[in-house]
């Protein structure tokens, strides 16, 4: 489904994401914040990787540090092969149209444009030509079964097909890795399957990289590894099916420890 | 990003609040109106006083009889005549006068046929052609001859001329002028207005010596209305000026602490008047334009903040999917520059709808040029980028982390 893409070329001998002791902290009144005290973990091409936390483990932060919308204080950050620390805000922001295909809970979508423009954006800033955006984008719409929607405005379509939209425009410009933040959070549960199908599908299918960032164990359950996130450290890195099984028990054992007490995630 | 689509852009987002647009715009629509309107004027008055002089001639002076400062009753300039045609001959032989002709004037019905018209007759001599400019269209004009012999010729202004012969040729025609016969000798060519001959279309020429023989009556045979002199260079008006001030005092014997018998009005000087009166019009609308342009700026700076502000998420979204800073400077950079450019436009088509309304009234005319608009353009272009820079700036300068987090 997807056109064949170049990263095949370079094979898997790479890894598309090197984490190695990632640090952050914030500087706010000269009182400084740690949040990730040293986060390790690396991902191949192809993978379909969750990442799982509490409020406060630092899961946004990461978030943001993968997708290049922040850089780490501390330790290094390889994406495609590419140190980002040291990065420019110019040199990120074309790593980040060339790299990564953000999907957000929110869907993000530019209103006062028509869903194809929306959809051509990054290839508008990446130098291509309108006209040939537009194709693509076209094409990328049929892709997620809205080919018939590209002269509509976002607020005439649904939230599960604003999110598909949204999908597609991650996909325009036919970057190595989509990252998804909380894709289903504002979706009810049968718009949610459709999307993770999807995204799914995508993984399968046309060996799409796919970092998915939720709290809920049965989106995270779509994915084939999960990454879990506590006090700013990797809980656990393993496969999916593995890793919700524990996040299962030790919840159940909180609620027999504290029965009084609805602990949920 | 090409430019092209950040401009669809920008109007775009101009369209998405129409009404808060156009107020942004007004102080550079007022502004920029006033501006053109500016440029316009001054280049109206100086085409007026061009065209004055053209058809004047330049660096003419007038003498005219006043009355002298004597005990008893004082009369109104110009109604005793103190000047004569020996007095004009005189001033015509000082070294500093190209040349000097003597006028007599009066308001005749002239009649051809079965046509008539009113106009000013002037008696006037030969050299009147040379240091006025005047043109023949056709025929001859009056000759040095034509005076000494006191002949019936006249010159008509064209449209005279046209108002009595309509197509047909006037040259050899015999005209009555108060009743007395002139055969029509040249039509003028000139058109305009002249400071003592008003519209030189309507002026009817004779010889100075006809013209007191049969149509002006004077108190003593030699005088004359007025005298009008030419100095040889521009610089050289005032130097003639006081060298005949000093003949014509000398020739009327008037005493050293008497005041002179005559007045001399310096063409050159009204339309200097004229001039400063003009560049100070010009100059309160400039002021107004530059206040309302500073303060347009401000309001168009003071919007685009704003609307930074407004869309501080969608900043965000560009910069994830890949806008770099630069591409969030121009954007916002472009938005106010399109802004001013738009009113740079209605401004220029307001001031050209003003321009063809005093056009209308063909009083005065204005004419916006293509200097005017190619001024008020960039200017409006300037505006946009020195009040744009700064929001632009700081949209560019925001974190893509926090513009998302933003709601």
């Amino acid at each position: 489904m997807l056109t064949d893409s170049t990263r095949t070329q370079d094979g898997n001998q790479r890894a598309l994401i090197d984490v190695i002791d990632v640090k952050k902290s914030y500087v706010t009144n000269l009182v400084t914040t740690p949040v990730l005290h040293g986060v390790n973990f690396s991902m191949q091409r192809g993978e379909f990787v969750a990442i799982m936390g509490q409020s406060g483990s630092g899961k946004s932060t990461l978030m943001n540090i993968l997708g290049c919308l922040d850089t780490p204080s501390g330790g290094d950050y390889l994406l495609d092969g590419k140190q980002v620390s040291a990065l420019s805000r110019a040199q990120l922001a074309v790593l980040r149209n060339k790299t990564i295909g953000f999907v957000f809970q929110s869907f993000n979508l530019l209103k006062r444009m028509t869903i194809q423009d929306n959809v051509a954006l990054p290839l508008i800033y990446a130098g291509v030509s309108r006209a040939e955006a537009r194709r693509r984008a076209s094409q990328q719409l049929e892709n997620v079964g809205l080919g018939e929607y590209g002269q509509r405005q976002p607020n005439q379509l649904s939230g599960g097909q604003q999110q598909r939209v949204a999908i597609a425009r991650a996909l325009v410009a036919d970057p190595p890795l989509v990252l998804a933040d909380e894709p289903t959070g504002n979706l009810d549960t049968k718009t949610s399957v459709e999307i993770m199908s999807l995204l799914t599908r995508l993984n399968r299918e046309a060996k799409q990289s796919i970092i998915l960032v939720t709290h809920e164990p049965d989106i995270a359950a779509y994915a084939s590894r999960l990454v879990r996130l506590k006090d700013g450290l990797v809980l656990y890195d393993g496969p999916a099916a593995t890793g919700l099984q524990q996040m299962r028990s030790e919840q159940s054992e909180q609620e027999l420890g504290m029965p009084a007490n609805e602990v949920s995630e | 990003m090409k430019f092209g689509h950040i401009f669809a852009e920008a109007f775009r987002a101009m369209l998405a609040n129409p009404l808060r647009t156009m107020l942004t715009m007004l102080g550079i629509i007022i502004g920029i109106a006033s501006v053109v309107l500016m440029l316009a004027i001054g280049d109206g008055i100086k085409k007026f006083i061009d065209k004055q002089l053209a058809v004047l001639g330049s660096n003419l002076i007038l003498v005219q009889s006043d009355t002298r400062k004597s005990p008893g009753a004082r009369a109104r300039t110009g109604t005793t005549q103190t000047l004569t045609i020996d007095d004009a001959e005189a001033i015509n032989r000082l070294s500093s006068v190209a040349g000097a002709v003597p006028v007599l004037n009066t308001f005749s019905q002239i009649a051809y046929g079965n046509t008539n018209a009113n106009a000013q007759v002037q008696g006037t001599t030969s050299a009147t052609f040379v240091i006025r400019n005047l043109r023949l269209g056709a025929g001859i004009g009056l000759s040095e001859v034509d005076v000494t012999s006191a002949s019936r010729v006249a010159v008509l202004g064209k449209k005279i001329a046209e108002e009595l012969f309509y197509k047909n040729d006037p040259i050899g025609q015999s005209i009555r002028i108060d009743n007395q016969s002139f055969q029509v000798i040249g039509v003028l060519d000139n058109e305009g207005q002249s400071f003592d001959m008003g519209d030189v279309g309507q002026i009817v020429l004779v010889p100075i010596s006809t013209a007191r023989v049969s149509l002006v009556r004077m108190q003593t045979p030699r005088s004359v209305a007025y005298i009008v002199a030419q100095s040889k260079t521009a610089e050289g008006v005032n130097e003639m000026v006081r060298d005949i001030e000093e003949v014509l005092r000398d020739r009327h014997r008037i005493r050293a602490d008497d005041p002179d018998d005559f007045r001399v009005v310096n063409f050159g000087e009204i339309a200097k008047q004229g001039e400063a009166i003009g560049k100070g019009l010009a100059f309160a609308l400039g002021f107004i334009g530059a206040v309302s342009l500073v303060v347009g700026g401000i309001g168009i700076m003071n919007i685009m903040l704003v609307s930074v502000t407004e869309r501080t998420r969608e900043i965000g979204i560009r910069m994830a999917i890949g806008a770099r800073p630069s591409d969030v400077l121009w954007q916002f950079l472009i938005e106010a520059i399109a802004i001013c450019l738009v009113s740079g436009i209605v401004g220029i088509a307001i001031s050209m709808g003003l321009a063809a309304a005093v056009n209308a009234t063909g009083m005065f005319e204005l004419t916006v040029g293509v200097r005017a608009i190619l001024i008020a353009t960039l200017f409006s272009g300037f505006i946009g980028v020195f009040f744009g820079f700064y929001p632009a700036r700081r949209a560019s300068k925001l974190q893509p982390v926090e513009c998302l987090r933003y709601e």
